[in-house]
């Protein structure tokens, strides 16, 4: 094969094998996918030629999940059944979901205390893991319909502000439509990366990004095409659909406020009020209607019900800088991200606080996910135009519970991923022979103000005096986010360690359901990709021995051709229809044949080169 | 210490080892992408900061940091400290406190930065033990400045 190569210095050496990647914003609101062909990136749309996929799933005894717009209309006659905001469910314990006034309406299983938040549906019991995949399928469905083919790899974005449980749930949901994921990146870090791809502006950069459900502001400085977070914070409770609460209890205040609602008027209501935060944004005013009740919102009244939420994301803004060691002067450049950005209220106190009129060139609901478009290429392997990199950060300190309840912080927040950090600690009772690790995240001194992560006991340490005994700790942080932890008891080597992993409620049946289906996909996966390089490799040599003959064509013998062409179009049928296998033997068969050809070529052309001729096309 | 120019060649580290160059790579290529690179980030952090810095200056020098003997801490500095320390948590729990608390972040920043300079000097001259003596001091004032930020952060409900 090299050999035939000699003559075509132009020729690339090998024809790069496209891979199928996806960028997957997975939104509170709504969903995007996208997919980067190296020079442009593109938003996928649905059939009816929309790219959001409201984040929206109706559940029912008969068909499968519906998910989307049609969804979306589902909810006003079928509340319960049909579930929005999933993303607000993530990472979250059962009893901080009953509390929370805006999932009042669906009816969860209260009886799994211990795993994570699942609602009764007439589907049978969905929890948050299970509710997002089915967003996830819908995705990689319109992607791979887009694309005609199998998907390789998923950039997903989550909210920098995202703690362990959050991320890895995000990631559960993949795993369980086996979907393999390229990254977890951070929403606002995608957002960037599409901001300064676009732009080739440099400096320090905010990103505030306000979407549905969840809130970030990082601070990046963009250099050379490294794109460094150099502070991260946020509020995963603070989203657009705040908004809609505050003004639906206003016009519940308005309208009657003794009176309780069901779950029907529920949902009217905040439809009421999304409807009217939408148009606020394009006029002055609004009339509102509910239930015979009949007023009007302006800006300003608006506006005055908001403003603590205004003031909670500004003062994460302060935050950033100051753990970013700059001020408001240091920024060159603002960009907001997230539908709920359009809001002029947003926008307004956002321009006054940084003294600056914040970027609004790309379409916030679209930013997010052009960046994980961009990054999934690269990570895949496809070749991309710009050689960029990220290097992001831990958005909250990770820590492990020491004596008196008390946090000792080992990897603080707004350190560079991927981080490593050991630290030593020692038994308190003399003889003690095992030590429970406690591993929490969070900024607070206490580890009741902690997010609890995970623990597990390091067993068998050899007795002796307290203080004698050293273990050491490792904190490993990877590229996505995620944690594990390893511990040592140094005098013996004996290890525990542990993937930080909150417990998934998924019964034994459904892992092995999971596990195996997503084996499946793998297997699927290699004969696809073993078909694809071996049609490759037999459309390389077909078109290598094409160009050889349109030069050197006089070298072959008339019987040689015929054998060749014969061979040849064999092969391209085979191409179209035939197996890895079959595909690969036919080429060698072909390689063989044309070897005499090539070799005659190979001396010619070493011929021409000692007649003082250019021989850097053998090297080619 | 030119930051400048320590980024710049974190930067050009990071674009060799960095996960994301290697992520069609082996699982063991992968892996120790993800070993050096959080390596090479604890390093930058180190010689960025310059009480991490002087402390792993010392260590390399065969110095134990960890251990930190009476003698090593003047009495005058420790009486200064736990002056320092009593008027902190005698301030108010509330925004009233914040005042007071900038002022007491400059001036312990004054200090950090006095011995920092110390520090190098004594460190330049190969005078080991004094440095060491200086480093503990560092400690205390920066220990004291992360209390006083997280006091500021409290009150302003970080």
């Amino acid at each position: 094969m090299a050999l035939l190569k000699i003559s075509e210095p132009g020729e690339k050496s090998a024809i790069p094998v496209h891979r199928f990647a996806v960028g997957i914003d997975l939104g509170t609101t709504n969903s995007l996918v996208s997919t980067s062909s190296g020079q442009d990136t593109e938003v996928l749309p649905d059939d009816a030629g929309k790219y959001l996929l409201p984040s929206v799933v109706q559940y029912s005894a008969e068909v499968d999940p519906v998910v989307g717009k049609i969804a979306i209309a589902a909810a006003i006659n079928d509340p319960k059944n049909t579930i929005s905001s999933v993303k607000r469910l993530l990472g979250r314990s059962i009893e901080e979901v009953l509390a929370a006034p805006q999932f009042k309406h669906y009816d969860f299983d209260t009886e799994r205390t211990d795993s994570i938040p699942a609602i009764i549906t007439a589907a049978g019991i969905k929890d948050s893991v299970q509710i997002s995949a089915d967003i996830l399928r819908t995705l990689v469905d319109r992607a791979e319909k887009f694309l005609g083919g199998k998907l390789e790899g998923a950039v997903i974005t989550v909210p920098a502000y995202f703690n362990d449980a959050q991320r890895q749930q995000t990631k559960d949901a993949a795993r369980l439509i086996g979907l393999n994921v390229l990254r977890l990146l951070n929403e606002p870090t995608a957002a960037a990366v599409a901001y300064g791809l676009d732009s080739r502006d440099e400096g320090n950069v905010v990103v505030f990004d306000l979407g549905g459900g969840t809130f970030d502001v990082s601070l990046l400085s963009l250099k050379k095409g490294i794109f460094e977070v150099l502070a991260t914070s946020g509020d995963t409770l603070l989203g657009g659909d705040d908004f809609d609460y505050l003004l639906a209890a206003w016009i519940k205040s308005e309208v009657s406020p003794t009176t309780e609602l069901n779950s029907m008027e529920e949902a009217e209501l905040l439809r009421l009020a999304n409807l009217a935060k939408h148009q606020l944004s394009d006029q002055n005013e609004t009339s509102l209607n509910y239930l015979g009740w009949s007023g009007v919102i302006t800006r300003a009244k608006f506006a005055k019900l908001c403003e603590s939420l205004i003031t909670r994301t500004i003062s994460t803004c302060r935050r950033v800088l100051r753990d970013a060691s700059l001020s408001v002067e240091e920024i060159d450049n603002i960009v907001l991200v997230g539908g709920s950005t359009r809001m002029p209220l947003v926008r307004d106190s956002v321009a006054e606080f940084f003294g600056k009129v914040p970027l609004t060139d790309f379409d916030p609901d679209k930013v997010v996910a052009i960046g994980a478009g961009i990054q999934a290429d690269v990570l895949i392997g496809n070749k991309s135009v710009d050689d960029f990199l990220l290097l992001d950060v831990n958005p909250l300190s990770l820590g492990i519970e020491t004596m008196g309840e008390l946090v000792e912080k080992i990897i603080p927040r707004n350190t560079t991923i991927p981080a490593a950090k050991a630290q030593e600690f020692t038994t308190f009772k003399d003889g003690q022979t095992a030590m429970s690790l406690h591993v929490v995240q969070g900024e607070r001194e206490l580890v009741s103000d902690c997010r609890s992560l995970a623990r597990f006991e390091l067993r068998d340490i050899p007795p002796m005096v307290a203080g004698a005994a050293k273990i050491r700790v490792t904190f490993q942080v990877d590229a996505d986010g995620l944690l594990s932890v390893m511990a040592e008891e140094l005098s013996t080597g004996k290890t525990a360690e542990v993937q930080v992993k909150p417990s998934y409620g998924l019964d034994a049946d459904s892992i092995e359901e999971m596990l195996s289906s997503s084996h499946e996909n793998a297997k699927e996966d290699m004969e696809i990709r073993a078909l694809r390089e071996a049609q490759i490799e037999a459309r390389q040599l077909i078109d290598a021995i094409s160009s050889a003959r349109s030069i050197d064509g006089q070298l072959l013998i008339a019987q040689e051709a015929m054998r060749i062409e014969e061979v040849v179009a064999q092969l391209q049928l085979l191409m179209e229809q035939g197996t890895s296998v079959q595909i690969h033997e036919l080429t060698e068969e072909l390689n063989r044949l044309s070897s005499e050809f090539a070799s005659r070529r190979m001396d010619l052309h070493i011929g021409e080169a000692l007649r003082g001729e250019s021989i850097d096309e053998v090297e080619q | 210490m030119d930051l400048e120019k320590l980024s710049e060649k974190y930067h050009a580290r990071q674009v060799e080892v960095h996960p994301d160059k290697f992520s069609g790579a082996t699982e063991k290529n992968k892996l120790r992408a993800v070993q050096l690179t959080s390596y090479l980030n604890e390093a930058y952090s180190t010689l960025k900061s310059p009480i991490k810095r002087a402390a792993y200056l010392l260590t390399i020098n065969g110095l134990n940091v960890e251990s930190v003997s009476q003698n090593d801490l003047g009495m005058d500095l420790l009486l200064e400290q736990m002056q320092l320390r009593e008027s902190l948590d005698a301030l108010p729990k509330d925004e009233s406190a914040l005042t007071t608390l900038g002022h007491l972040k400059s001036e312990v920043g004054e200090k950090l930065n006095l011995k920092q300079n110390i520090f190098s000097r004594e460190f330049a001259l190969g005078e080991l033990a004094q440095a060491k003596r200086t480093f503990h001091e560092l400690q205390f004032l920066h220990k004291l400045l992360l209390e006083i930020e997280s006091g500021e952060e409290q009150r302003l409900g970080y």
